[in-house]
């Protein structure tokens, strides 16, 4: 009995659960600026940088899932994962999981009040964009647990 | 900045304000009310025919942009504006009024166009009308002859000629008459009714109990003579559709000479707004502005060239704007910090600080060799080939070296294209034990993947550096502000805390003395926080309380230092993404087929991924300066100095040399 399937649940985890989060923010975020896009097209710019804040969650999501199988060897096509080791992956994974899907829907909410708040005055835009930012370093916080911890994985026993 | 005041006589005024308009030297401050003794004048109407002019020009070249678009590259918002001679505006000032009939031409011409179109989708409803009737061979509106009484109409009911005749006579048994049957369909029949003249009202009644009803717009003309007329009739506007959006893409060649003259109102309508506001008297007029120093004397020496005035200058109140002044370095980053806010008068300039952190964290982020050079190339034939304005050079310029900082750490951290090198030996080669990236490199590499914790402390490091900075900043400005108080005990005291722990930490892991040095810091700095925080409060027991209260901000600091995590985190997903797709791109086997496949996904990939973490690499910097610097000492809520100038949208004019 070895712990691939966990390592692999682990990847899924990490992966899925966090591409939730950034899929409804960056949706909802796409949804108002497509509004403001309407009805000036010249924003495209700023409301592009707005619209993809809430994105990276699944970008750190899906980092951790490759580590996963990259440390485990699934990759390798040879994966060595005892039962410990493949719980360990599991665990690790729920941090950055639950943290990205959590934070992804938090920020996509910010990021439509930036939208709107940018639709009412492009001078606003930086100001938005920073605002939208602080929620990201919950999302930060995760990632950097679960990698911490998927690199260290293989040296358990 | 000094506050300038310009006298001079009023029949000088137009050859005044041209120059200073033109030197770019002074902002004119305008107020709402003249001060006493002196008057305004009013030249709105002029102002108000400039404006219009422009508007006018604005709608011509919108016309001409849907009927005739400008050959636009994607790249096309990054040049500047068209360069012309000064001697140039005499000529576009001298067609102005040429120009402006064009773009009346061309607005006329749009109006046919649209007048037509509403004509046309009128036609198309009379012709619906009509369709019914065209079996119908005397004119609509005929009501009768002599003899007889004559209906032409419909029924809100299928009939056919039977169920027609019937209904009728069911009506009225003593009416003769004669009907026939235009068209019918469900709930609608047209038919044309006849009766001797004598029993007209006998069968107006009996056929209006039947819902009988005149057509809506009935014509003189048979029906089919009518919509032959109405389809000429359609064909003609359509022509005069075509010749008119013909004429008006004829006149496409008119459009930079319809965007300089836009400009050249522009400049005109500007010059009379401030004419407005200023204040006359009988022979004089006065304008008050504000100026940089170090073009006082350049002002004072064009003002007396030109016209006949006195100029004084005096120290800058508090409402004067900042102009920011930096070298060829940390220019760029003025554009970072305007976003945020203008310094105001009590601050310092950060932009130096910022833009060598702004370049030195965006690189650790971005973190790749290849996308640095890939920046700095293409940043600098876009400088090189549009010629772009001011700001946008400024932009790219920004780029340019945020490019070089992003190599330098993709070197650093063995990363070119990701393990692109190492990857592409692997799939030509397919070597017996796989070549990595830390094999390949002759320095050795800094592998975030594998040294992530050694990053991490790294990143905190440099983060307190960056706050260390920015702390210093704000003992400075105390300072110099002769606040002694908030620049050793609020300011400089939490430094040496922090410096105290920081040497705590790194004696952990290298020798106890520094632990013990680190300590003794530490807690020194602490109780002097507790002695000195609570100064403001009144009573013993106030101060001591808000002396302890005070030592809460180390969470603040905490969380501070933790944001800087973030420099670890996306210099890694750069890495990690490029790998991902090399690997993606090397998977299918060194034959034709894989080798295409090799190409499309490794551009595909690294196009993606340069522009999802150059994005991310962008904000996170730039809120690491926001949030994490500037909140230690930066007030903002300046102004920006904004020249009286030719601000224009189009043209540039060169500047005599």
């Amino acid at each position: 009995m070895n712990g691939i399937f966990l390592a692999i649940l682990g990847a899924a985890i990490a992966t899925v659960l966090a591409g939730i989060g950034s899929a409804k923010g960056v949706g909802s975020a796409a949804q108002t600026a497509m509004g403001v896009l309407s009805e000036d097209s010249s924003m495209f710019g700023k409301m592009l940088v707005l619209t993809l804040l809430p994105g990276t969650q699944g970008l750190y999501g899906f980092i951790v899932g490759f580590l996963i199988l990259v440390s485990s060897g699934v990759l390798n096509g040879a994966p060595e994962v005892s039962m410990a080791q493949g719980f360990a992956y599991a665990g690790a994974s729920l941090a950055i999981g639950f943290g990205g899907l959590f934070s992804g829907i938090a920020q996509g909410k910010a990021a439509v009040s930036g939208i709107a708040m940018t639709a009412k005055d492009d001078k606003n835009f930086s100001k938005g964009m920073v605002s939208v930012t602080l929620v990201e370093i919950y999302a930060l916080l995760s990632f950097i647990v679960s990698l911490l911890v998927v690199i260290q994985i293989p040296n358990f026993a | 900045m000094k506050n300038v005041r310009i006298i001079a006589l009023r029949r000088d005024r137009k050859r005044l304000l041209e120059h200073l308009q033109d030197s770019a030297l002074v902002q004119i401050r305008q107020t709402e009310n003249s001060r006493e003794g002196f008057s305004r004048v009013d030249l709105s109407a002029q102002t108000q025919v400039f404006e219009r002019n422009v508007a006018l020009t604005e709608q011509a070249l919108k016309i001409l942009g849907d009927l005739a678009p400008e050959k636009a590259g994607l790249l096309a918002s990054f040049k500047g504006r068209r360069e012309i001679d000064p001697d140039e505006i005499g000529e576009i000032a001298k067609n102005s009024g040429e120009v402006i009939s064009v773009c009346k031409q061309i607005l006329e011409l749009d109006k046919t166009i649209s007048d037509n179109e509403l004509e046309l989708i009128k036609i198309k409803a009379r012709l619906a009308n009509l369709e019914v009737w065209q079996r119908l061979d005397i004119p609509l509106n005929t009501t009768s002859t002599r003899s007889t009484a004559v209906f032409i109409g419909s029924f809100p009911e299928q009939y056919n000629d039977r169920t027609l005749r019937d209904a009728i006579a069911k009506e009225n048994p003593a009416l003769e008459f004669e009907s026939e049957i235009e068209h019918s369909e469900s709930q609608l029949t047209c038919a044309v009714i006849f009766a001797p003249i004598s029993q007209q009202t006998m069968a107006e009644d009996a056929l209006r109990t039947l819902g009988f009803s005149r057509p809506m717009s009935p014509t003189s003309k048979v029906p089919k003579v009518k919509t032959r007329k109405l389809r000429e009739k359609a064909k003609a506007l359509r022509e005069e559709i075509d010749s008119s959006q013909a004429e008006i893409i004829s006149l496409k060649d008119r459009r930079e000479s319809i965007k300089a003259t836009q400009d050249y109102f522009r400049f005109r309508a500007d010059k009379y707004d401030v004419i407005n506001h200023l204040d006359h008297s009988k022979h004089v007029f006065v304008i008050d502005g504000y100026i940089p120093e170090e073009d006082c004397e350049a002002l004072r020496e064009l003002c007396e060239r030109v016209a006949t005035c006195t100029v004084e200058f005096s120290d800058a109140d508090e409402n004067a704007p900042v102009k920011l002044k930096n070298n060829a370095f940390a220019e760029p980053a003025q554009g970072i910090l305007t976003m945020y806010a203008a310094p105001s008068r009590t601050d310092i300039d950060p932009t130096p600080l910022l833009a060598f952190f702004f370049y030195f964290f965006f690189g650790m982020m971005f973190s790749d060799a290849g996308y640095g050079i890939l920046m700095v190339i293409a940043t600098g034939l876009m400088i090189k080939l549009f010629k772009p304005d001011k700001k946008m050079r400024n932009n790219l310029k920004l780029f340019q070296y945020c490019g070089i900082s992003t190599t330098v750490w993709g070197l650093v951290f063995g990363s070119i294209f990701g393990d692109a090198p190492a990857a592409l030996y692997n799939y030509f080669v397919n070597p017996a034990e796989p070549m990595t990236m830390a094999k390949l490199l002759p320095w050795p590499t800094l592998d975030p993947q594998k040294d992530a914790l050694t990053l991490m402390v790294i990143s905190i490091a440099f983060g307190l550096v960056h706050i260390l900075v920015g702390m210093g900043c704000k003992f400075w400005v105390c300072f110099k502000q002769k606040d002694y108080a908030g620049a050793f005990f609020d300011t400089g005291l939490w430094m040496l805390l922090l410096v105290g722990i920081a040497v705590l930490a790194a004696g952990m892991v290298t020798t106890p003395v520094l632990v013990t040095v680190g300590a003794v810091i530490a807690v020194a700095c602490a109780v002097g926080l507790v002695l000195t925080q609570g100064r403001k409060k009144k009573g013993i027991i106030g101060k001591a309380i808000g002396g302890l209260a005070s030592l809460y901000d180390i969470t603040s600091y905490i969380s501070d230092l933790l944001s800087y995590s973030r420099l670890l985190a996306l210099g890694l997903t750069t890495g990690v993404m490029a790998q991902v797709f090399n690997m993606l791109a090397t998977m299918m086997g060194v034959n034709i087929g894989g080798f295409v496949f090799l190409i499309v996904i490794f551009l595909l990939g690294h196009l993606i991924n340069i522009g999802l973490n150059a994005l991310g690499a962008y904000v996170h910097t730039m809120r690491l300066q926001y949030v994490e610097m500037f909140s230690k000492f930066y007030e903002g809520g300046g102004k920006e100095f904004e020249p009286f100038s030719l601000n224009s949208k189009y043209i540039k004019i060169q500047e005599e040399k």
